[in-house]
């Protein structure tokens, strides 16, 4: 399945919202619990450019459909952060960019090294790291459109659901991207199927663990993947990642939700 | 004029929610059949695409630092590279349909050797090691350069522009995006550089050993020189160049001394010179 990049850029525009009744959030609001994973993607979102720096470490951006995506694909995720913001800011949360900026320097020297890690790391196996980096942002983004769908199900809110499906709409093409450059790219290497199989057995966590604190992450998968309906979309995620050329077998998100105790609601 | 330690006002919310995007429906070819692109803007043209097009090098560059951080800084970013991806391609579209494109001598050549450019030939690692040292003094030095860029720019844009007035029609509405690049980055140097020493000694120490513009330490010395000759090398040129000189001492904490090194690193040398300097 190629992915059109030409069309993908050409279309390519930040999440509307303008046509949605925001007022509805004054005489809906939604409950806390929702409000504290919205803040989370929220802040994920706008983290993206963190991991933008990460991809752009390797020698992906070098090629030119490559560096396009990366272009509009960074913005439109900082477009959910924007839409998330407006909806949290109806509930009296502002979300600040200088904020944003504390728990980026929170971070500090691990992150740092981080850089310096990764760009060693992928000189060492040149170009067959940037099979890993497509490998993990399709887990990634695989993760991110479940999760906004599942949201947009258990809050059936008139205002919330229509948005989360707008930008699971617009992940599902992120998807398309980086799904489509892992798998010709991992199909034509041995050595970067060992890699990124390696790479996501050992380091991969849900998206924004190891950025946000531990207890919020934990908040997060057990209230969009608890219980059976979640654990379902769950092995959904890894069933498409172990699609992937070499990663057969890989469970690395139902794992990830073990190892934080997110029941999974089996009958037994 | 500009704040100085207090809020910005420059509105990056607004910049995010009225982004350019392509040029493309805008561009009259046909008008550039009848007026066609000489030789040289035609090379000028491709070496300002290929400026734009260095755009993510250049977020590479930036965000290994910790300018990462700074979430208002990130979040212009992002707009800035999907304006400049959108500027590159419409060069890119006027390239494609100037036939003086295909005749131009190849951008590859022997690199020029300066000394005082050592520094810019820093990989990834290393920028971060060094930059990890200079901590977040460097998003000054950073905003600095990326202001000095965006002049040394737009007086290569206007040259462009006067090419013809099709060309005119066509670079007017790209110095317009750039100028909402221009008022945040003054803002934010203006801001940062006030009030820090540190902030000022680090952009000084930058300002004095980039190669201009931002990239050029990449590109061939021919190409180099030819961009120093077709900006800056004419009457015009040179007063477009102390122009910038001008605005560079007006920064906070900069000073001549270091104004007039970027001015003479500008302009052409009269016999073609500073190769192999090093």
């Amino acid at each position: 399945m190629a992915f059109d990049i030409d069309k993908y850029t050409k279309n390519s525009t930040g999440v509307q919202w303008a046509d949605l009744d925001f007022d509805a959030f004054e005489r809906d609001p939604l409950p806390e619990s929702t409000l504290r994973t919205l803040r989370y993607m929220c802040d994920i979102e706008y983290h993206t450019v963190c991991y933008l720096r990460d991809l752009l470490t390797t020698p992906s951006h070098d090629e030119p459909a490559v560096g396009a995506f990366m272009t509009m694909w960074n913005r439109e995720e900082f477009w959910h952060g924007e839409a998330l913001a407006a909806v949290l800011e109806r509930h009296g949360v502002r979300v600040d960019f200088d904020e944003l900026k504390a728990t980026r320097l929170k971070l500090g020297w691990k992150d740092r090294l981080g850089t310096v890690k990764q760009t060693v790391t992928s000189r060492l196996v040149g170009h067959d790291f940037v099979a890993v980096h497509m490998a993990w942002g399709a887990a990634n983004e695989w993760s991110a459109t479940a999760a906004y769908q599942r949201l947009a199900a258990l809050e059936r809110h008139p205002v919330l659901a229509p948005l989360l499906r707008r930008i699971a709409q617009q992940e599902t093409k992120h998807v398309a991207f980086y799904a489509s450059q892992a798998r010709e790219r991992l199909a034509a290497s041995r050595k970067a199927r060992i890699v990124a199989r390696l790479a996501l057995e050992k380091a991969w966590g849900p998206v924004g663990s190891g950025v946000m604190p531990e207890s919020e992450v934990t908040h997060v998968m057990k209230h969009l993947f608890a219980g059976a309906d979640g654990r379902k979309l769950v092995r959904d995620i890894d069933a498409h990642i172990a699609k992937l050329p070499g990663m057969e077998g890989l469970r690395i998100v139902e794992t990830s939700m073990d190892r934080r105790g997110i029941p999974a609601g089996d009958t037994v | 004029m500009y704040p100085q330690d207090g809020p910005a006002s420059f509105d990056i919310r607004e910049f995010a929610r009225t982004a350019q995007g392509s040029h493309r429906s805008a561009i009259d070819l046909a008008r550039l059949v009848e007026e066609p692109l000489d030789s040289d803007s035609a090379r000028l043209l491709r070496a300002l695409r290929d400026g734009e097009r260095a755009t993510l090098h250049r977020m590479r560059d930036l965000l290994v630092t910790a300018t990462h951080k700074d979430a208002r800084v990130t979040a212009f970013l992002t707009t800035w590279m999907f304006e400049r991806y959108w500027i590159a391609d419409a060069l890119d579209t006027v390239l494609d349909a100037s036939p003086a494109a295909r005749h131009l001598p190849a951008t590859v050549g022997p690199a020029r050797r300066v000394r005082a450019e050592r520094r810019e030939r820093r990989g990834p690692i290393r920028r971060s090691v060094v930059a990890g040292i200079t901590g977040t003094r460097i998003v000054a030095e950073h905003m600095t350069t990326g202001l000095v860029d965006e002049w040394i720019g737009q007086a290569a844009y206007r040259r462009l522009a006067g090419a013809s007035p099709a060309m005119e029609s066509i670079v007017d509405p790209l110095i317009e995006v750039k100028k909402r690049h221009i008022r945040f980055l003054a803002e934010e140097a203006e801001r940062l550089l006030t009030h820090s020493a540190g902030a000022q000694r680090v952009t000084r120490r930058a300002l004095r050993r980039t190669a201009w513009p931002l990239g050029a330490v990449d590109r061939s010395h021919h190409e180099r020189a030819f961009f120093e000759r077709q900006v800056f090398g004419d009457g015009d040129g040179r007063a477009q160049a102390r122009r910038i000189r001008d605005r560079i001492a007006a920064l906070p904490g900069i000073g001549a001394g270091v104004a007039a090194t970027v001015e003479s690193r500008l302009l052409p040398e009269p016999h073609g010179g500073k190769s192999g300097a090093d």
